[in-house]
This record gives structure tokens, sequence and C-alpha cells, in this order.
């Protein structure tokens, strides 16, 4: 698309510093993982781009998850403060995440070890957008969807405190919107819905997860279709399946040091 | 998506049933919403020439903001324009949730076979859009007699 550049010296450089500077990532040309956790495994994510609803393949759908923390006197501060602390632990065992040491803060890159089915699934997404009631992360190329995902907690009308999960994204390559359309779709709601029952029992509430789901846009992007190269499932399961050979040539290094 | 014949109008996919769909959705939506803070966003439109309008945007730029932008795009469609041209000289805060109703205002937009430009972007949420790589969907100008020159060419 068309883009001027910035006018030097023009009127935007004597702008006051914008309230929301500081909630937002800086921009990278690509994904770079700083320090790996433990038990972590690091692949599909260095030097991968971002990619958003705008660069994947499928039909774009917006899904909102949301959960009413009802009888709990806790703040969308509180509850966003424990989620970005305990995110990991939040999520279902099929699909863990590792932030890095820094944690959820703008910029940093959360790797995703998963399984989909029996099927590996290493890859990662960047917090891209993270203040006192919300963050974001955006994906990285390979993964499953492309777009974003937004967790929150705001306070409705009644005076209850609503914790959110919404994703705006698509598959991002055919085989993952095959995928979706077979099974995946279902494993994802069930992912998300495992998130919010779990960070709702964090504060002692049981309610049951709601969901709204709309396409946004039927269309499917063929131009995107050569995502297929940088599917992370599918190079993950080569990753696995090179185990032996990897621990194979250790051994062979070892006996010839 | 069923099997069965049905008119254009209803069929999977087609214009007509997409803004029905869509509609309803957003009913949902702003029922739920009703619940939800109210926007922190004025919008004004501004029709340029046969074609364009300028939607000059004020204030904060979030998820609250919806039906505030959905009206103006819709006062702006209803008006003849074509291109819709999204002034952010005014923009105060924007959150990622902002980043997503311009995703669905483009999507929106596409469908229709119109077009979507901005100007007034500062270095900031220029960098933003980047970040998420709206910038490779919508055209970013500099002032408003540059946007309105490239959409006067559309």
């Amino acid at each position: 698309m068309t883009e001027q550049p910035p006018q030097p010296g023009g009127k935007r450089e004597e702008e006051r510093r914008p309230r929301d500077a500081d909630f937002w990532a800086k921009r990278v040309e690509r994904l770079e993982v700083s320090d790996v956790p433990t038990g972590a495994i690091n692949l599909n994510v260095q030097g991968r781009h971002e990619v958003g609803a705008l660069q994947g393949f499928g039909p774009l759908w917006q899904k909102t998850y949301w959960v009413p923390l009802t009888g709990v006197g806790v703040t969308p501060t509180e509850v966003v403060r424990v989620w970005k602390e305990h995110f990991p632990e939040f999520h279902p065992p099929q699909n863990r995440f590792y932030p890095s040491l820094a944690g959820v803060q703008p910029g940093e890159v959360l790797l995703i070890n998963a399984s989909m089915r029996g099927m590996p699934v290493y890859t990662g997404v960047r917090v891209i957008y993270a203040d006192e009631e919300s963050f974001t992360v955006m994906t990285a190329e390979g993964l499953p969807e492309a777009g974003w995902n937004t967790f929150s907690a705001y306070t409705d009308d009644d005076g209850h405190t609503v914790a959110q999960v919404q994703s705006l994204a698509r598959a991002n390559d055919p085989i993952y919107e095959i995928g979706f359309r077979i099974v995946g779709s279902t494993e994802q709601e069930r992912i998300w819905t495992h998130v919010l029952k779990s960070l709702a029992a964090h504060f002692g509430v049981n309610e049951p997860v709601r969901l709204e789901k709309a396409c946004v846009d039927p269309k499917v992007q063929w131009s995107q279709a050569k995502n297929v190269w940088y599917n992370a499932s599918i190079r993950s399961v080569f990753y696995t399946m090179a185990v032996p050979l990897r621990r194979i040539g250790v051994l062979i290094r070892r006996r010839n040091s | 998506m069923g099997r069965e014949r049905r008119d254009d109008e209803t069929l999977p996919g087609s214009l007509q049933s997409l803004r029905g769909e869509y509609e309803g959705v957003r009913e949902l939506s702003r029922t739920r919403r009703m619940d939800m803070p109210q926007a922190q966003v004025r919008m004004n439109v501004r029709k340029v020439g046969e074609k364009a309008a300028i939607i000059d945007i004020e204030g904060e730029l979030t998820a609250f903001a919806e039906g505030v932008l959905m009206d103006a795009y819709n006062q702006a469609s209803e008006g003849g324009a074509g291109v819709f041209i999204l002034n952010f000289e005014g923009l105060e805060y924007m959150n990622s949730s902002g980043i997503g109703l311009l995703v669905t205002l483009l999507i929106r937009i596409n469908r229709e076979k119109q077009k979507l430009l901005t100007y007034g972007l500062s270095d900031h949420y220029r960098n933003i859009f980047q970040i998420t790589r709206l910038d490779d969907a919508i055209s970013i100008y500099n002032t408003e007699e540059d946007a309105v020159q490239a959409a006067s060419v559309l």
C-alpha cells in the first residue's frame, strides 16, 4: 500500500507523547527470542515475521469468549494483573505457553509448545500491546492462526467484572483451514473456554463461559496460500521425527571428542 | 455452508446474507456492549468531491468506538462516497481493540468494492500501523490534500 514517509520537522514531531505510548511494543522486522525458558522448545519463532488478520489465508473470524466474575469484589486491573502473572497456568496441558523472563510485557515473545490431536506445534506469539486492563498477542508466521488475541477485563453496568478473550484471526494456510473446519475450531474453543474457566476458578468463581462468534470476512485469501511454507505443525513434526537422529549425532560427537 | 438452492439474497457468502449476518452480529455486540462503558470518541463526516468522504476522528479509538465508527461509515456511504479517508489528526489514544475495529471496517469497505485511505497519523500511530501490518492494506498519506488527491484518481 502507498505510504508517504512522515514529513520531518513537521507538526508531528512537536506533539506530546501519546497516553498509549508505553503500552505498545516497538516495531521489529523479525522476531527475536532472547532467552528460552527451561523446558521450552524454541522452534518456528526466531527470525519469523509477525502476521496479522490481513495476512492469513482462511475466512476471518471474530470470536469473543467471556465470563462474569460474579460474587467477588475484584477489579479489572487485578484480574489482568493475575492473568499476566499466571498466564501459562491457566492453559490446558496440551497448550503450553512459555513467557520470557520479563513476562507478559509489550515486545516480549511467548513460546508455545502445543499438541493438536497428537501433532506437535512449536511456535510463538509476541505481546504487541499491554496495559492495566488488557494485553494483546500477535501471531508468528506458521502458527495455525494469523491475527490477534486480546485478553481483557472490564466492569459491566451491573458492576460485575467480566474477563474476556477476543480473537480476530484467519487460518494461516490451506492445511490449517482444513484442520479448523474438521476439528480445530472446536479444539480452539475448548482451549479458550478452559483458560477463562481456570481464571475464574482462581477467583473462586464457577460461571459458564459464553461465546459469540462471527465470520467477519468469509473470503479465502488465495494469495496467502504460500504461507504453508512456514506451517509450524509440519515443521514441528519433522523436528520431532528427527529427535533420534539428533541424539545419535550427539553420541557420535561425544565419542569422537 | 449449506448446499440447498437459495436465491442470491440468502446464499451463504452473498452480499445480502453477509449484510444481514453482520447486522445481526452488530446487534448482539451492541446489546452486550450496552453493559460496557461509553465511547470517548467523536467522529465527523465531511463530503469531499463526488465520491470521497473524510471521517475526522477525535478522541479514543477502542472497542467502545465501534458504534460511532460504523455510524460514521454508514453516514458517509449513504451520502454516496466510495472512498473513505480517515483523519487521525485528532486521535488521542488507541489500543489493540481499535486496530481490530479498523480491520473490520476495512473488510466491510473491501466487500463493497470501496477504498480506505488515511492521513494525519503521528509517528507513534504510523508505527502501530506497521507493527500490526495494517499498512499492508491501508494507504497512509501525510496531509488531507494528498489523501484527497489520491482519492480523486481511484
